[in-house]
């Protein structure tokens, strides 16, 4: 598990409607919520 | 974990989805590892969750085991906090943009496909803005279906200039529409 305090690492894919998707993007507006999961069709 | 195509079918059966899903399925759980997260061992994403603060630094990360449950209210809360404490300020979220005046979700009885619309309806907290027509119980509600798109079939969004019928669509419309940006 990611420590504390570290700078979290980037990444840039595609979301489920194909639009392009930055983990940068949300800089100096929002925090980012990460939410990692096993496999779709459990519960989240 | 899954690729875009689960993503896709997940979240039409879900009816839509306010968060945008990543697939981190090729190269296999690249961001999970990059995070800690990934099991090796079971070849899977561990059911974790890590929140960034606005200027790219983990503030909080946890992991509640594959088979584990999230406690969703003490994550709001612990998203709000971190928010709060970034000292220079955050700007305004942009609202979502919004369903067109006079849309209408049109479905009908014992139909998987109407479900899914209807959840969605709800994951995206449209009870209130997002009127239901159900055809099963209202001829004249199937007429105007008819009408206004040219066949029967539920589910249906029906908007001013346009009917969709596909769930999938309906999915994607309500999701992109009703997402805080």
């Amino acid at each position: 598990m990611i420590a504390l305090g570290t700078t979290a690492p980037t990444f840039s894919r595609t979301d489920h409607l194909g639009r392009p998707l930055d983990s940068t993007a949300l800089r100096g507006r929002r925090h980012l919520l990460l939410l990692f999961y096993p496999l779709d069709f459990t519960p989240t | 974990m899954d690729s875009n195509f689960s993503h896709a079918a997940w979240a039409e059966q879900l009816g839509g989805v306010s968060l945008p899903l990543v697939a981190d399925f090729h190269p296999k759980g690249e961001i999970a590892e990059a995070f800690g997260v990934y099991l090796v061992d079971k070849g899977i994403t561990d059911r974790a969750t890590v929140i960034v603060d606005a200027g790219g630094t983990v503030r909080f990360a946890e992991s509640v085991g594959p088979g584990g449950k999230r406690d969703i209210e003490a994550l709001v809360a612990a998203c709000e906090a971190i928010d709060a404490a970034w000292s220079p300020g955050l700007p305004d979220a942009t609202p979502p943009v919004g369903l067109p005046e006079g849309a209408a979700l049109y479905v009908k009885d014992r139909c998987m496909f109407s479900r899914w619309a209807l959840y969605g309806r709800t994951n995206l907290h449209l009870e209130a803005s997002l009127p239901v027509v159900n055809v099963s119980r209202d001829p004249a509600a199937l007429e105007e279906l008819v009408r206004r798109g040219g066949k029967g079939q539920a589910p249906a969004l029906v908007t001013a200039d346009a009917v969709l019928y596909e769930s999938a669509d309906i999915a994607k419309f309500l999701g992109e529409r009703a997402s805080w940006g």
